[in-house]
């Protein structure tokens, strides 16, 4: 049958002379080489059918962010007094694959007018200890290493390498809302 | 030709299949599995080959799955969850595991039945009959281990009532019980160790086993379809 549809001898001395464009192939394919490729080819369809999942699968969460920003609301704006930096806390609820747990977060707010607002973290920068507001000598205390932090959470005295962490504050609908990685 | 030369022709030939067949003659190993001469068969001679392409799908799904699957009480279920709904393609590899175990099953099973239909496993496959009957047995060990992992209400159930039936074997029925679930109730022991059968203890033995049967396959040829006397 192949002989048969072959075209004239000069035609296909020329195929063979030539390398194969895709049309030649059609032609010159005989049934053991078109099975053979056709097999190959599956083979390379099912290989592809296991490995971009696969690969999907494996590498999935290495390209997923594991942290995004959230605003988690603190309480009422208004318990908050003028100068004096105010303790809130929160819980947030941190997902790692199929792991889930919680933190509990710890915000020292700060207005001195009653319309904005800052936030400083009440983990001592030098050893991450927790530190506490003390009204009377006008600071943050950290027991660890008696370091002290000023009110705007710039570093007093001690061993702490840099200020207090500040976190982002908003307010909504006299709501305080803090920005946290979650 | 001189030994030198011929050293010479082996040097000066690049790193190609003719190099590799010199070095490691992978061509006979190749002719012989896949250019070996076969009788004229139909298609439910094929169905051994697709048995032994669900292995292949079942071993690469399966390991898989272990990347992220933890076998204990508290991170069985969640891990299943996590990689059916969070993980892209999780659903697949997952559903590709499940329903190619019910695949193997029953593929094994018609493998099985068109053996005994064309009386292949008389003389001279005796041998490879028994491997095969023990490479079904070796599923069903899979099919039932596996059944347990995901760790949910019919996981765990099914278990306790499967391997309920092995207490009504005469005199050693409740050490088998025991044995089997590591203790008087299904627990994380239960779990631990039917995730060590089907992941570790299983594959090494349908390994071995599907190794003898493919060697003897190969070694001794398929049957032909009995042919009408003329």
């Amino acid at each position: 049958m192949d002989e048969l549809d072959q075209a004239a001898p000069d035609r296909a001395a020329e195929s063979e002379a030539l390398p194969p464009d895709d049309e030649d192939v059609e032609e010159g394919v005989d049934r053991r080489k078109f099975l053979a490729r056709g097999t190959l080819s599956i083979g390379v369809v099912l290989a592809a059918g296991w490995t971009v999942p696969a690969a999907a699968y494996v590498f999935g969460p290495a390209r997923k962010s594991d942290t995004t920003e959230e605003w988690v609301s603190l309480g009422a704006a208004n318990k908050v007094p003028v100068g004096e930096p105010t303790l809130f806390k929160t819980t947030v609820v941190r997902a790692t694959g199929w792991v889930t747990s919680e933190e509990e977060i710890a915000v020292y707010v700060l207005t001195e007018d009653g319309r904005t607002y800052t936030g400083l973290s009440n983990v001592c920068t030098h050893l991450g200890c927790r530190v506490r507001w003390v009204d009377d000598s006008d600071g943050f205390f950290c027991p660890c290493h008696n370091a002290v932090f000023n009110k705007d959470g710039s570093v007093a005295t001690g061993p702490p390498p840099r200020a207090l962490d500040a976190f982002e504050l908003k307010v909504e609908d006299g709501q305080l809302f803090v920005k946290l990685e979650v | 030709m001189s030994i030198d030369d011929r050293t010479d022709e082996v040097l000066d030939e690049t790193l190609d299949a003719e190099w590799m067949d010199q070095r490691t003659g992978w061509r006979g190993v190749w002719n012989g599995i896949f250019l070996r001469m076969i009788p004229k068969v139909n298609w439910s001679f094929t169905l051994g080959s697709a048995t032994l392409f669900v292995v292949v799908n079942q071993f690469i799904t399966g390991i898989l799955l272990t990347i992220y699957y933890v076998p204990s009480p508290q991170d069985a279920y969640d891990t299943v969850l996590y990689i059916t709904n969070e993980l892209p393609a999780g659903w697949l590899i997952r559903g590709m595991h499940h329903w190619g175990a019910t695949a193997m099953v029953a593929l094994a099973i018609l493998h099985m039945l068109r053996v005994i239909y064309y009386g292949a496993y008389k003389f001279p496959r005796e041998v490879t009959w028994i491997s095969g009957v023990m490479l079904l047995l070796i599923t069903f060990g899979f099919g039932f281990t596996g059944y347990l992992l995901p760790w949910d209400q019919k996981a765990y159930w099914a278990t306790t009532v499967g391997t309920k039936i092995l207490e009504v074997t005469p005199v050693v029925g409740e050490s088998l019980l025991r044995i089997a679930r590591g203790g008087d109730q299904l627990s994380a022991v239960t779990l631990s160790r039917f995730f060590g059968i089907h992941v570790w203890v299983l594959p090494a033995v349908l390994l071995s086993i599907l190794g003898i049967h493919l060697y003897l396959v190969i070694r001794i040829g398929i049957s032909a379809p009995a042919k009408r006397e003329e």
